[in-house]
């Protein structure tokens, strides 16, 4: 996940200064992600560094206010149009599947089982989340709702193939 | 709400008798939105179906909203329907030579009633099919025709949604719209819902799952009770 381009596009909205950024993250990703201040500042003093954003003044309570440069804005419709791969063994769980198999783990089932199980509260807690997103100005997060669920519901049908071909 | 008491329901087959459901308690509250889960023949749709007065049990008592309906004869049982009971099925189950319009009013005109155009066009717009009054089924996709369905089910604002696999016949994405919907009336208007449905994505809209096995009801779990997800997990694969 990109801190440092979710920044540049508050920043891109209208000059915010540290504290509403992280509020402004915070809202966008409907709290699901706390972001700790000392990052915000971080990024923002690299930001700064690569002439990303700048800083022209104050606000009235004496804060430091951010806003996006040319090059900034360049940077944001870069990354923007570069499309995402997906490694194979960035999921934490395939890798486990892998190393199972090279120790001839004995709990394979239980393990799948309770991965299986892992998932099913995700998906339980996604869909109540997604009950709450119901609203134009939601329809969004909505959206990436309903991607995470197709996911879920792809892992979990692919658990229980490993669960048949376990018992197979 | 509804309550069921030693529910029986007994099929014949030649000189063969086929218990279906075998003495089911069930309270459903007001408000409340239960999903009804279980293996092919396991009595889940037999119960809806005895639910709804589609059908009379061998022995037990259904009340609705304290009403006993087990004794009734069968008008009385199809007025308290008509009242009481919305029914939404897997197949839709419209009437292919009614435009979409006609057959959300459908059931109101057939009790004799009227309905004010107000109701059906807040309704067309609940179920995001304004523009498409004048459609016949034959022109909709299948998840159009199932939010004609949920309109018709609820055009006479019944106390008690009864679904049979409302989301059998859809894809994952069509289905998610279908689940949004009835969760929507459940949520907006403290809708009753009970759903019969063998997919976890569908349970996971509830307030309660009820397991049914072997025409009993085996388990049952409420959502805020902590071994929800592991019940899906067992009971669900």
């Amino acid at each position: 996940m990109s801190v440092k381009h979710s920044l540049l596009s508050l920043i891109y909205e209208k000059p915010r200064h540290g504290y509403e950024l992280k509020i402004g993250f915070e809202q966008m990703v409907q709290g699901l992600w706390p972001l700790n201040a000392g990052q915000v500042y971080t990024t923002l003093d690299r930001l700064e560094r690569d002439h990303l954003v700048e800083t022209p003044g104050h606000d009235k309570k004496d804060r430091k206010l951010y806003t996006i440069t040319s090059a900034g804005k360049e940077e944001l419709w870069k990354w923007l149009n570069q499309p995402v791969g997906r490694s194979l063994f960035k999921d934490e769980f395939y890798f486990k599947f892998l190393c199972a198999d090279q120790v001839s783990y004995e709990n394979k089932e239980e393990m799948i089982r309770n991965q299986k199980e892992t998932m099913v509260k995700d998906l339980l807690h996604l869909t109540q989340l997604k009950k709450q997103m119901m609203t134009p100005e939601n329809r969004t997060m909505k959206l990436l709702l309903e991607g995470a669920l197709l996911h879920l519901d792809a892992d979990i049908k692919w658990l229980d193939m490993l669960v048949d071909n376990e018992m197979a | 709400m509804i309550n069921v008491k030693g529910l029986t329901k007994e099929y014949k087959t030649g000189k063969e008798v086929v218990p279906v459901l075998k003495g089911v308690n069930l309270t459903v509250e007001e408000g409340e939105f239960v999903c009804i889960i279980g293996p092919s023949g396991s009595g889940k749709t037999t119960l809806l179906h005895l639910l709804g007065g589609l059908d009379t049990p061998t022995s037990g008592e259904i009340q609705l909203n304290g009403s006993g309906i087990t004794s009734k004869s069968e008008k009385e049982r199809t007025i308290l329907r008509r009242k009481e009971i919305g029914l939404i099925f897997q197949n839709y189950q419209l009437l292919p030579t009614l435009t979409v319009y006609e057959n959300i009013v459908f059931p109101v005109h057939a009790d004799g009633k009227k309905v004010s155009a107000e109701t059906v066009q807040e309704l067309l717009s609940a179920v995001d099919l304004v523009g498409f009054e004048k459609r016949f089924p034959n022109e909709l996709s299948g998840g159009q025709q199932q939010r004609v369905a949920i309109a018709r089910s609820l055009i006479h604002k019944p106390s008690i949604l009864l679904a049979d696999e409302p989301t059998g016949n859809l894809d994952r994405q069509r289905s998610s719209d279908i689940l949004d919907l009835l969760s929507n009336f459940h949520r907006e208007r403290n809708q009753t819902i009970v759903m019969v449905s063998h997919d976890m994505f569908a349970a996971g809209y509830a307030d309660r799952i009820v397991l049914f096995k072997d025409g009993v009801i085996e388990a049952q779990v409420k959502r805020e009770e902590d071994d929800y997800a592991k019940f899906l997990t067992r009971f669900m694969a």
